[in-house]
């Protein structure tokens, strides 16, 4: 006897497609939000791809595309916390693979290297997929002075631009960074830094370089050296004091990819001659700070550049990167204040960087003294290593 | 003369008047005696506030143990607990960072904390003993919480002074301002002499002349700072300020979205 079926039939409604990969667009101006439409638009399957923009957007000259509004945030010249939180979030409830997150100006980069960096952690299987721009010599010095070195040295990763505005990211990675995000947001510092390349080392997730040519950086609004460095170099260091475990252990670098070549600079007297004289300013005032941070050694090299001529100053590498692992090591054991500390490190940056315009106008080429710079990083990481689990035995 | 004095003075004219020196052995006898009573007081005095400074020894000593035990199991517990690595996390701002580590902080704070807990018992425990044994009208409590309080402002106000003298100094040095290090010496020796006015103030000392003194100083250096700058200093000041400005022009940020033009100035960033 046929019998009533108690299951209702139910009709489930057409699925939408699901996107694979989601760009979350940082604010931008119009004209700029409108290329970087055209270069996804040329770049990508419209169907494969959700776009959540900070823009207001009325309706988009691509309707093809499908935009959705993203969550704002204070981002202006790099990701901050807030941004990896929001990108998750999304992320997960658009049920995407993977995400990537392009910063203000991102209109400047052409539609190949968008799908390069989209491919890498689409098709690749890789989890961070890292920017390579090409810049200017003299633009991008803190990343050359600091950032490169010290995330290469310590992490043993050649990814040039380790705090890159853009960034390939999998679904995976996302969340990791929105976990290590989280931390920051939950204590009201949602315009904290955080440090991919160096989650993805602790992670044991793979990350890649991917060249694409020229881009118009974003510069900070706030134009004062010595705030943007403390942030940016006080931020990496607590990131390392963190992950101490993890860079002590041994690690092979990845074979060095080749050089790109670029015209020297002509020199440029004026600014040169103003670092020169400041920071033999500053040598005469902060002396007795520094010598509670660097060793006998260093502050006898530091003398002998007080007294070298403009045109042939040059902090040599390995003298500048012994000051970093000791300011490094101070900020770990609080010789003194950590924020004093960080302002008595402005000075010797910028003494690096007139030794480095001075090399660059020289004839040499600017990645070719940065990547000098970051050998003697790598070559002295024993030093701060020993320092580092043995912090008495060095006190002189 | 005498005699007839003596005979119109005395009541019965037929006694005789008693002789006007007496011997040399009960002077001596006197003399004696009193030393002896004074020695005898002094003794009494010192025995009856030993208990007292007893007990303020006994009270340091087993408040500095047991404070040393908290001290030393607060420093574990938060070393396992990984209190630093936690802190760090939620404070992100390096400006108020103490040189010392927090655990090292709390540690070291519950150490003196039981080391001050123990003076004051320690000083109440000899008021109550001293003041029971003799009737003395001074009271050391009131006086010696004074000086603890003069003591804990002089540290305070010392610390306070180095590092704003040090905050000022790296400021002054990386904004280029030549008169760097006289600024910070200014600023640290009107944060020292503050704190020595509300010391003495504090210990009611002084009174009206510490006030006094103090406003004719602290007013005298705010003076020379002013002067020093304003009119001493007026070309280096402007040096300084044109210095900025043509900084500030060349670091413009440079908002464009054509990737082809490379800009000379330098970026940091």
């Amino acid at each position: 006897m046929a019998t009533a079926d108690p299951i209702p039939d139910v009709t489930s409604a057409t699925p939408q497609p699901s996107a694979t990969l989601l760009v979350m667009a940082a604010a931008m101006p119009q004209d700029q939000f409108e290329r970087l439409l055209a270069n996804l638009a040329a770049g990508f399957p419209a169907d494969t791809m959700l776009v959540a923009t900070q823009n207001e957007f009325a309706s988009s000259p691509f309707p093809s595309l499908r935009v959705i509004p993203a969550p704002h945030t204070n981002a202006a010249w790099t990701s901050t916390a807030a941004d990896f939180v929001n990108t998750f979030q999304l992320a997960h409830e658009q049920n995407v693979r993977a995400v990537l997150m392009l910063g203000p100006g991102a209109g400047s980069l052409a539609p190949a290297a968008l799908r390069s960096l989209a491919d890498a952690v689409l098709s690749s299987g890789v989890d961070l997929a890292v920017p390579r721009y090409m810049l200017p010599p003299n633009a991008g010095l803190i990343n050359s002075a600091i950032l490169y070195p010290l995330t290469r040295a310590l992490f043993a990763t050649r990814i040039r631009f380790p705090q890159a505005i853009d960034l390939g990211l999998s679904f995976r990675m996302a969340e990791r960074l929105a976990a290590a995000a989280q931390r920051f947001t939950t204590s009201n510092q949602a315009d904290a830094l955080i440090w991919p390349v160096n989650e993805a080392v602790v992670s044991g997730y793979s990350a890649e370089e991917h060249d694409v040519g020229l881009r118009a950086l974003p510069q900070p609004a706030e134009t004062d050296i010595n705030a943007i460095l403390s942030l940016v170099t006080g931020s990496l260091f607590a990131d390392v004091e963190a992950k101490a475990a993890v860079w002590q252990r041994p690690r092979r670098l990845p074979p060095q990819r080749p050089l790109a070549e670029e015209p020297s600079r002509p020199e440029s007297t004026a600014e040169v001659a103003r670092m020169v004289e400041s920071f033999r300013f500053a040598y005469s005032n902060l002396q007795e700070i520094w010598s509670l941070v660097l060793p006998p050694n260093s502050l006898l090299g530091l003398k002998r550049l007080s007294i070298a001529d403009p045109t042939v100053f040059r902090m040599p590498e390995t003298l500048w990167a012994r000051i970093v692992f000791d300011f490094l090591i101070a900020y770990r054991l609080r010789t003194i204040n950590r924020g004093h500390l960080l302002g008595a490190l402005i000075p010797l940056y910028l003494a690096w960087v007139a030794g480095h315009i001075n090399v660059t106008a020289a004839g040499t080429s600017s990645e070719r003294h940065i990547e000098a710079v970051a050998a003697a990083f790598e070559a002295d990481k024993p030093y701060m290593v020993s320092r580092w689990r043995w912090p008495d035995r060095f006190n002189s | 003369m005498l005699t007839m004095l003596a005979v119109i003075l005395q009541s019965n004219p037929y006694e005789v008047a008693p002789p006007v020196y007496t011997d040399n052995a009960s002077i001596w006898h006197h003399m004696s005696a009193a030393l002896n009573q004074s020695l005898f007081r002094v003794l009494s005095l010192f025995i009856a506030v030993l208990p007292g400074i007893l007990a303020f020894f006994v009270a340091i000593g087993i408040f500095s143990l047991i404070g040393m035990a908290i001290s030393g199991t607060l420093r574990r517990v938060l070393t396992w607990l990984k209190f630093d690595e936690r802190l760090a996390r939620n404070r992100s701002n390096a400006e108020w960072t103490p040189s010392s580590s927090p655990t090292d902080l709390v540690a070291r704070i519950s150490f003196w904390a039981c080391v001050l807990a123990g003076l004051i018992i320690g000083v109440a425990a000899f008021d109550t003993s001293y003041a029971a044994g003799a009737p003395l009208p001074i009271s050391l409590l009131p006086y010696f919480t004074h000086a603890v309080g003069a003591i804990l402002l002089l540290i305070a106000g010392n610390l306070i002074a180095r590092f704003l003298a040090r905050s000022v100094l790296i400021g002054a040095v990386n904004a280029q301002l030549q008169y760097a290090r006289f600024l910070s010496l200014g600023v640290k020796w009107l944060v020292l002499v503050l704190t020595a006015a509300m010391v003495l103030d504090h210990l009611q000392v002084g009174g009206d002349i510490v006030e006094l003194a103090f406003g004719i100083l602290f007013g005298g250096i705010v003076l020379t700072l002013a002067l020093a700058v304003g009119l001493g200093s007026r070309d280096l000041v402007s040096r300084s300020l044109e210095n900025r400005v043509e900084r500030s022009g060349e670091r413009s940020p440079v908002h464009d979205g054509s990737a082809s033009a490379p800009s000379e100035t330098i970026r940091h960033f």
